[in-house]
């Protein structure tokens, strides 16, 4: 049994904490909570440097040194506090770089509303037993031998062949049936690479559709995104080692993920506004009669400042949009503000809920539309690095991963 | 008299309250009555998200959840406290408190009350635990 | 369980010398209904209100000034609030530190029990300007 020691503040109060415990339950681990004695708390508070003035913020401290200093026996660590309470906040992620930087303990982090996705709280409990149970496997930041990787999204289905760390075939397209788009990407991907599905040594599979396709394939690795998009973005853009945060700007959802050393701590998706996502800009090309490709070429000669919008949403936003161009505005003014307002949007609903950290990297299918990048470098602080194949850090992440698998057999 | 109690979980306070004759409110209380209650299924304490939109009688949506659930359950106490004692300078205010603003929250909601207040400080030495007590005893005594 | 049970702590301030099992013994022999554990600071007490009281009441006699007593959430052994699962209890610590504190508490009542005026703690007050401008010149 996998034990997650819990340090948090809120969650009994919130209403949250047996959703925290069932989802441990769910993946086979269980929450624990180091012992603590009075004299120890301010000792540890001491020791640690940060005075809180909330008690359960110092018994948090306490208990986060009774785990780095060995007193306490624990697999990995979950830290927990209330979304918008700025003194958790800087604790948690205080609590967070010390485990990682005086332990060898996998560390995921989450603040919560009452209103908590017991889908987002199962993702990092997956995670956070991934990490414990094959820390080897995840160490591997090299693809060996022929390997395939499939991620099966949502939306779109991609698949990647890697043979001796390069990439040698790859295809994507949207997903229709789960295994038959999964077999076709595949197939493609195969004869762009020149081998035969029987030469691959392992297959890896992610996504949404990656138990039913894990089955069918008989892949060797069947695993959650937020590891494997870690680990494919940070190969792609050559960032093994350090803090990086991920960012895909998705279709319909976004990802926001922090790394340390390639190994997910933190993420938050969302989904539920189309103003902060890809879906904008397209619908933003449409009425402006270009192509979603030439965009973000567009959006770079323009000046958002110029446009003046009332309305973040895909209706009324878009509205602006069009209202500004009927005022006399540039159509390359009109497109660097709809990729302005769709980076301030992932700002104001995403990216407040982790902390970011240099450099970004910047994934998926919207981060080829590079005013969208323009406008992501200018409310993160810095040029986000946009990788090679971005769009496949997926399937890179799986084939990479599933390679592990057959260092053992050579 | 029901006298509310600061910190609400003080075995001191909760001690001296029944002592000297009275009902302390206390969040022992209070949690007593969400666990021992079969109907609701939010272990440890039984406290749920609904409780938590109740909250929102003592504070706005922008306030954290956590917050928000503590007032939930204390709020009600301060509403029907009939006088209050605030112990300043508590060495722990754990897990059953634990949060800071919260505790500042609960003593604004009792001075506005205007219930009768005892305010004292955390003995240190015998003398002041002379002087809290001899406090303590002859404000409740003053209640009756 | 019915109703209308409470959940006691009952705690033995340090300076008493009444001890964990001298209470549980004598809670025994009351043969009140009430569930009792023995515990390091004292003991548990559980059953219905009125019977608790009781039991309380007689406890009390062994040392009053000196034994001190608050409800407790959860009932004896709940597995919600199990020290060995979920760490120390959020109060625990708390608890910890009051009951260093009884000791003093106890001066107290008994001051006050025998009528005594507190004694006159002069508050602290800032030294003045002049008064600090003269030390670092001394010491200065």
């Amino acid at each position: 049994m996998i034990k997650i020691a819990q340090l948090s503040c809120g969650t009994e109060y919130s209403g949250v904490q047996s959703e925290i415990e069932r989802a441990a339950t769910t993946v086979g681990a269980k929450m624990v909570f180091p012992d603590v004695e009075a004299a120890e708390i301010e000792r540890a508070v001491e020791e640690f440097g940060f005075r809180p003035t909330s008690p359960q913020l110092k018994l948090m401290i306490a208990r986060t040194l009774a785990i780095t200093e060995g007193h306490y026996d624990a697999d990995a660590v979950f830290i927990s506090s209330c979304f918008r309470c700025a003194e958790a906040a800087l604790i948690r992620n205080e609590l967070r770089r010390y485990v990682q930087e005086h332990s060898h303990l996998p560390v995921v982090t989450y603040s919560f509303t009452e209103r908590t996705k017991a889908g987002q709280l199962l993702t990092r409990m997956e995670a956070l037993v991934t990490i414990v149970e094959r820390k080897e496997l995840l160490a591997r930041e090299r693809q060996v031998g022929l390997t395939a990787g499939i991620d099966s999204g949502s939306s779109t289905t991609k698949a990647m062949i890697m043979r001796d760390n390069e990439i040698i075939g790859k295809f994507w397209h949207p997903t229709g049936e789960v295994i038959g788009s999964a077999q076709e990407a595949l197939d493609k991907a195969l004869a762009e690479a020149g081998v035969k599905q029987s030469d691959l040594e392992a297959i890896g599979v992610t996504g949404y559709g990656r138990y039913t396709i894990g089955k069918k394939l008989n892949c060797q690795l069947i695993q959650e995104e937020l590891t494997t998009n870690s680990k494919g973005a940070v190969w792609l853009a050559d960032r093994q080692k350090g803090e990086a945060t991920i960012i895909d700007i998705g279709g319909m959802d976004n990802k926001a993920i922090t790394v340390r050393d390639g190994i997910p701590d933190n993420f938050t998706m969302g989904g539920i506004c189309a103003g902060a996502s890809g879906r904008f800009l397209e619908l933003t090309a449409k009425r402006l009669k270009v192509e979603i490709t030439e965009l973000g070429a567009l959006a770079d000669r323009g000046d958002a400042r110029k446009v003046p919008m009332n309305s973040y949403c895909s209706i009324f936003g878009i509205q602006d949009l069009v209202t500004s161009l009927a005022a006399g505005q540039t159509i390359e003014d009109v497109a660097a503000a709809a990729c302005q307002s769709v980076a301030d949007q992932v700002y104001e609903q995403q990216l407040q809920e982790i902390d970011v950290r240099q450099p970004v990297i910047q994934v998926g299918g919207t981060s080829l539309i590079s005013g969208l990048v323009k406008a992501l470098g200018n409310v993160v602080g810095s040029k986000p690095i946009v990788p090679p194949n971005s769009q496949y850090i997926g399937s890179v992440g799986a084939a990479l991963l599933s390679s592990g698998f057959l260092e053992g057999h050579r | 008299m029901k006298v509310f109690i600061v910190p609400p979980n003080s075995l001191i306070l909760y001690d001296l309250v029944e002592r000297y004759g009275h009902t302390p409110l206390s969040l022992m209380g209070a949690i007593s009555k969400r666990v021992m209650n079969p109907e609701i299924e939010s272990p440890p304490i039984n406290v749920t998200p609904n409780d938590v939109k109740k909250g929102l009688k003592y504070a706005g949506i922008e306030v954290p959840s956590g917050i928000r659930g503590r007032l939930a359950v204390w709020g009600p106490l301060v509403d029907e406290a009939e006088a209050a004692i605030i112990m300043e300078d508590a060495p722990f205010e754990f897990g059953c408190v634990g949060c800071h603003r919260t505790d500042e929250m609960i003593r604004f909601l009792v001075k506005k009350r205007k219930i009768p207040l005892l305010e004292v400080r955390y003995p240190t030495n015998e003398d002041e635990a002379k002087v809290l007590v001899s406090k303590i005893k002859s404000f409740l005594e003053g209640l009756k | 369980m019915p109703k209308d049970t409470e959940t006691r702590m009952i705690v033995i301030a340090p300076s008493s010398s009444v001890t964990p099992d001298q209470i549980t013994r004598l809670i025994h022999t009351l043969s009140a209904e009430v569930t009792v554990k023995e515990t390091c600071y004292g003991a548990m007490v559980e059953g219905e209100r009125a019977e608790v009281a009781k039991t309380l009441e007689a406890v009390r006699k062994l040392d009053p000034n000196r034994i001190f007593s608050k409800v407790r959430g959860f009932p004896i052994g709940d597995a919600r609030r199990c020290r060995a699962h979920h760490g120390s209890r959020p109060g625990f610590t708390q608890l910890e530190k009051e009951w260093e504190c009884l000791s003093l508490i106890e001066k107290g009542v008994t001051c006050a029990e025998k009528g005594e005026a507190p004694p006159e703690i002069p508050r602290r007050q800032k030294i003045t300007v002049e008064e600090l401008k003269r030390i670092v010149e001394e010491t200065g």
